[in-house]
């Protein structure tokens, strides 16, 4: 029983982030009709911002984590404003080629500039500390980057719902041209959009640091497992989004033990195309 | 006033400046030297998840190259007192970007002996590209070098153009159990189960089957057979795997990140094992040693080289010190050294040969022992297949951030930490 809580525990934490991580997606995609296909490499670019912060000038990740939202806010505005507006309009497979490309460029940029070297911050304020509840281990870096993935996901859930800036993304989401009629400043809410989707994934990227190597291809698995999250959680919903990200870090984990390890990524792929096949719109989808 | 050109005058100056640019132009030196010149392909991964140790591998032929082409009499290194080989030939490399992908490894094989027209091909660091591209060069019977790929498998094909200068896993998966045994004997270790984790892949797969038959034929029960997929997000369902069956021992086959995350995971979850020996991986790559810190002390790999044993390979210091001005100060490690050792002995024999004959040269190559003071036994000789004969590593224990040197004890320059300090007093 232990065992089975102490799996299923690192299957939430890990599920929590991810979660943050396709939170930022989902908020893209469900507004915009956008797939940005660079998601995994903001959140590299955010690990690296917040590895050189804590390497220069000693500032933790559990503080540059903030830099790095404020940073990949601005990258994701700016990737709006450089390339996304150009393709809205046009067919989806435009933007997502431009993304792609996007994608391509920040790894290559990051090789380049940083080299393929694993960057590793050591004495962190939260690296290797843990605390125990009966047998049960948590690890307190994956902990707060859970917590932090938690509060970020609600105020975003509040921002969109409960704000007349939530209600005028709403309204853009559902009729850019309505919106429009009606005094919403879209291309605005638009440089948001892209710019709060970047800042969501930012944050997770700024606080893995303190447990995770940091290297030019780190953001591959995260974005592909982002993917999975929204289309299971169903196109646009932050709800949708989070919750499947904790099924995929619980069900990852628990067929990695239980199944086998190398089972993993088959499980959430496979739970993936299930929900896809029987409900294509998703878990939340409307 | 306005310019015109007759049309005589147009195509008397295009004729002198294509004649400029054919005699006199950059290319002229090309064209000329081509005549003295062998091109070598290398093929890395420079990208990728594997990608730092494959830019060290590339850098580790370029330092062999530059001691070929160039009079080094400083250096005790054949070759090294001469300029070129066979009477003034240098070498020039084309490099490649395998990714770490067998396809694209492959690929770009075909590329480099199609397209670029080199004579010999080096690589490829993961076994899994080795295997796909040594059969590009088996096939147009070309030679193929192969500095550090380890699976066993890749010199049990018979092959005539194959030349393999690392050991194998089956020779480490024999020296990781005779450390075991010997351990049980001298330290009373009662170690009498193993654990495995290893990449799913081709390297990985290899090594964790040789592991367990050698395990087996020395009465070893293996707990636990853990493979995971490399570049994960998280390890915690494989340490737990681990933790959960508790081995006394484990063996570990997990390249770069993997094994940093590895040793971070087993870290949180506040367990290890009393021992942990890995394959060519991540534990030889001095700058993921130096950037886990304490944590990557009392775990033990397999080692051909690190700047500890300059006292068993005098030669080397000064050949590290080209190698250094390429890499940022990074030294040789275990991999990379295999690769320089890979370049200087094609040379050594392409020189015996006397000819550039790709057959020729690899009937020398099987037929005699080459002097190799970059390696650890100080001799190459290949057996049929292409295996090193006289390969050798040396099981070393990351004490405060240097490999020691504990098995065999004949050369041992440490006493073992036995069992790895528990987490929580470091």
């Amino acid at each position: 029983m232990e065992t089975f809580l102490q799996v299923l525990i690192d299957g939430i934490l890990s599920g929590m982030v991810y979660a943050l991580v396709a939170a930022g997606l989902c908020l893209i995609w469900g507004v915009m009709d956008v797939i940005n296909f660079a998601h995994g490499e903001y959140l590299m670019v955010a690990m690296y911002v917040s590895y050189w912060l804590g390497f220069l000038v000693n500032v933790d990740p559990l503080v540059s984590t903030i830099a790095a939202g404020v940073f990949i806010f601005g990258l994701g505005a700016l990737t709006y404003k450089l390339i996304i507006r150009f393709t809205i309009g046009k067919p989806g497979l435009v933007a997502l080629l431009a993304t792609f490309g996007l994608a391509v460029f920040l790894k290559n940029l990051c090789m380049n500039q940083f080299s393929p070297n694993f960057r590793i911050l050591s004495d962190t304020w939260l690296g290797g500390k843990t605390f125990h509840i009966g047998g049960i281990i948590l690890a307190v870096p994956q902990l707060m980057a859970a917590v932090l993935a938690l509060v970020v996901v609600v105020l975003l859930y509040l921002l969109i719902n409960n704000t007349r800036f939530g209600w005028a993304v709403q309204a853009t989401a559902m009729d850019r041209d309505a919106a429009e009629l009606v005094g919403i400043n879209t291309e605005r809410i638009y440089i948001l959009v892209f710019g709060i989707g970047g800042a969501c994934v930012g944050i997770a990227g700024g606080i893995m640091p303190s447990y995770l190597a940091v290297h030019p291809e780190v953001g591959s698995m995260f974005g592909l497992i982002a993917f999975v999250c929204v289309a299971m959680g169903g196109f646009g919903s932050i709800p949708g989004a989070f919750l499947s990200g904790i099924l995929v870090g619980v069900v990852e984990a628990l067929a990695g033990f239980y199944i086998a390890p190398v089972f993993k990524y088959v499980a959430v792929f496979g739970l993936y195309l299930a929900v896809v096949f029987l409900r294509p719109k998703g878990i939340f989808g409307w | 006033m306005s310019f015109r050109m007759s049309k005589g005058a147009f195509w008397a100056t295009l004729a002198v400046f294509l004649v400029g640019v054919f005699c006199f132009g950059p290319g002229m030196g090309q064209t000329l030297a081509q005549e003295k010149v062998i091109k070598i392909g290398t093929l890395f991964p420079l990208t990728g998840p594997v990608a730092t140790a494959g830019q060290r591998c590339q850098a580790a032929v370029q330092t062999a190259v530059e001691i070929i082409n160039n009079k080094h009499p400083e250096l005790k290194v054949p070759l090294a007192d001469q300029e070129g080989i066979l009477d003034g030939y240098k070498i020039v490399l084309v490099h490649a970007d395998s990714q770490g992908k067998p396809d694209v490894g492959k690929a770009e094989a075909e590329r480099l002996f199609n397209q670029e027209g080199v004579w010999a091909l080096i690589g490829s660091y993961n076994s899994s590209v080795s295997k796909p591209a040594s059969l590009v060069a088996e096939r147009m019977k070309r030679i193929f070098m192969c500095g550090a790929s380890s699976s066993a498998a890749l010199t049990q094909r018979d092959m005539n153009f194959f030349f393999r200068l690392a050991p194998t896993d089956e020779t480490e998966s024999v020296e990781f159990v005779e450390t075991l045994k010997w351990l049980n004997q001298k330290k009373k270790a009662n170690i009498e189960t193993i654990g495995l984790i290893y990449e799913n892949s081709e390297f990985g797969k290899h090594a964790a089957g040789e592991a367990k038959k050698a395990a087996s034929a020395a009465g070893l029960k293996v707990v636990a057979d853990v493979p995971f997929s490399p570049g994960a997000t998280n390890l915690n369902s494989e340490v737990q795997t681990l933790k959960n069956a508790n081995p006394d021992a484990v063996l570990g086959a997990l390249l770069g990140a993997d094994y940093s995350l590895w040793i971070r995971t087993m870290k949180q979850m506040a367990w290890a094992p009393k021992i942990a020996i890995s394959y060519c991986s991540g534990y030889q790559d001095p700058v993921i040693a130096k950037q886990l810190g304490p944590d990557a002390d009392f775990f033990m790999g397999s080692t051909a080289y690190s700047p500890q044993f300059n006292v068993l390979m005098p030669a080397v210091g000064d050949v590290e010190k080209i190698f250094k001005t390429k890499t940022g100060g990074v030294p040789f490690d275990g991999d990379s050294i295999q690769e320089a050792v890979a370049m200087l002995v094609l040379a050594q024999a392409i020189q015996k040969a006397g000819v550039l004959d790709a057959e020729k040269v690899a009937e020398t190559l099987h037929a005699n022992t080459w002097d190799s003071p970059l390696s650890l036994g100080g001799k190459v000789a290949f057996a049929k297949g292409g295996q090193n004969s006289k390969a050798h590593s040396v099981v070393t224990q990351l004490q405060g951030g240097e490999y020691k040197r504990i098995f065999p004890e004949e050369m041992a320059d440490t006493e073992i930490v036995f069992p790895i300090k528990p987490w929580n007093q470091r």
